[in-house]
Parts: C-alpha cells; structure tokens; sequence
C-alpha cells in the first residue's frame, strides 16, 4: 500500500506568487538507478535563487537552481533537464549516488 | 504551469479529491484530469495510459511520449482513540507524513478543540463515532486509551471492517486481558494476534513523543507491506 505523500511544495509556490515572486517548478520526472528522490518529488526557485524543497539529496540542487535563473532571465516556458553520470555537469555538481535523474523545470504564470 | 491550474490543484488536494496533473514536457502545457474521465485535448490519446498510473498508483512519463503523469490518491485514514498527550505528537508526525487523523473520545475535557486544532475530534463513544467516519481495509486504528470501555469497541469495529493497521497502547499484562475479551465476544486467534500491541516497535523511550515516534515508524513499516 501507498501513501499519497505531499511535501506541500506546491502551497508554497502559490504563497510566494502571492508575494509577487517569480516562481519555477521543478519535477523529478524520471529516475534510473539508485536516486536518492522519487518521481514527483518537487522543488521551486525563485528569481533571487532561493529555493525550497528538494530534486535529490543536495546533488544536483545548485546546478537546478541556475537552471531556473536562466530560465526566468530567458523568459522560457519550460526545459528538460538530465543528470547522468556520463555527464561532465553532473560530476561537477557530484551525483555521487551513481543513478540518473531527469528534472522538469517550468514557469508558472 | 499556469496559475490558474495550480489553484485548482491545492483546491483539489484540500478537498481530498483524487486527481492527476498531466504536463506535456515539450510545451509545457498542464492540465488536471479526474480517474473516470476522458483527458482533454492533445492528452485524449493517452487515455489508457494515464487510467493505468492511477490504478498502479504511480507517477512517470508515458512509454514513447512527452507526457508526464503525476496521481494524487487520497491520504490514508488513521483514526485515533483517545484524544491523550501521545495523540497530540501523533498529531504532529502524521502531518508531514501526510496521514488524514481522526481522534474519537467520549471525554469532553480530553477531546478539546484547543487541543488539537485543525483536526477531526468526534467526542462520542466509538459505537456512535464510526458512523460518522468513512472506513475500509485502507483504514488504520490506533488505541490509546487502555480503557475497556472506550478502546474494546473500537478494536472489535476495526477486526470486523479488516482495517490493516490495528495497535493498541497498554503493557503486556493489559495486552492479555485485552486478548483475553476479544476471545470470549467471539475474535479467532488470527484476528486477536493481528492487533499490534503493545503498540510500536521497540525504541526504548519512555516520554509521549518517544512513544508517538514508535506508533508512527510501525504503523508507516506496515503501510508498505501491504
């Protein structure tokens, strides 16, 4: 059996838009080998950088959070973001665990 | 994500309905679909697919498409008897863990709604209690007043609707007694031996967080074996 778990990321995305902050979502939406987050789990960002909530065990969060910046300074609606070990970005930012994660970003708007 | 949709999104989870987001990953488009119906526009394809992660609970991007699917299922009903000092740390964990409370005691001066804010406090015996609740085999029942009168009737409703989370606080002496009348008003040994008690896994402490830490760790361990 399973649980319906919700971190409450999203009630914090709409508290922020309410403050007038940009907002940026950002969604595991596939795992491959050992990731230390689950599909679905979420982050957000907003246009300073600060975030809240988490994609993995602190990995890959700073290199998710320029992600985003540039997403909002770009003015893109949404990118598909892949970590894997084969990638030199990844081992930058240290996806120490060995899995891959692939994260969606979006504005909300 | 529009904004709009993330409205509707916290009024669907508020309102404990169950739900799916739909997003197409190249355009960013989003939309939330209800099990049953048929998905909107470029999502009507994929109406199988979308129907199978809700019924397997899980969330993914559909097999040779672009389309991810994220299920919001409804939160696990655990309902506590005995509105004590245990139950208010209950109370706390069961929030980020995201379980829907329910505390039943007929004694007014335990079952406050200073007490226990926000929470579904029915201040009656569990007989009447239970018809208030919604409950089936993905119902879990803590007991927590090691009193006869008040736990026994809800223990002998959570054997008979096949609850599958059944604990009950008390030492091992009250836990005999306990099985003791259940065997006499007519429980088999199977039924009696699923009950957990004494309730929670062994971690040694004593305070009523401890002791709430415990209750929670079994009760989410037996979550996952079923």
């Amino acid at each position: 059996m399973k649980n319906s778990f919700d971190e409450k990321i999203l009630d914090e995305a709409k508290d922020w838009i309410k403050a007038n902050q940009k907002v940026v979502l950002a969604t595991v939406i596939q795992t491959w080998g050992s990731s230390p987050r689950q599909v679905g789990s979420r982050m957000i960002v907003n246009e300073k950088g600060d975030f809240s909530g988490s994609v993995s065990g602190g990995c890959v969060e700073s290199a998710v959070v320029s992600e985003c910046l540039s997403l909002i300074k770009d003015n893109k609606p949404c990118k598909k973001i892949e970590f894997k070990v084969s990638n030199e970005s990844a081992w930058e930012v240290g996806l120490a665990c060995g899995g891959e994660i692939a994260v969606y970003i979006e504005q909300i708007h | 994500m529009k904004i709009k949709t993330l409205e509707e999104i916290l009024k669907k989870k508020s309102s404990k309905t169950e739900f799916a987001i739909l997003t197409n990953l190249e355009n960013g488009d989003s939309e939330i679909y209800l099990p049953g119906t048929s998905p909107k526009g470029e999502f009507s394809k994929y109406a199988v697919e979308i129907e199978n992660f809700f019924k397997s609970k899980k969330n993914g991007v559909i097999e040779n498409s672009e389309i991810f699917v994220e299920t919001y299922i409804k939160p696990i009903k655990v309902i506590i008897v005995g509105a004590v000092h245990i139950a208010q740390y209950l109370v706390d964990f069961a929030k980020s863990l995201n379980f829907e409370i329910s505390i039943i005691d007929p004694r007014g001066y335990f079952a406050s709604e200073q007490r226990f804010p926000d929470i579904k406090v029915i201040n009656k015996w569990p007989k009447e209690a239970f018809e208030e609740i919604e409950t089936n085999s993905s119902t879990a029942l803590i007991a927590l007043t090691h009193d006869p009168k008040i736990d026994d009737p809800a223990l002998q409703y959570a054997l008979k609707n096949k609850f599958y989370y059944i604990g009950a606080l008390g030492s091992k002496k009250t836990h005999e007694n306990r099985c003791q009348r259940l065997a006499e008003a007519g429980f088999t040994n199977d039924e009696i031996n699923s009950i957990h008690g004494p309730i929670g896994i062994k971690l040694g402490g004593k305070s009523a967080p401890e002791i709430a830490l415990s209750i929670i760790a079994q009760l989410v361990s037996e979550t996952y074996k079923k």
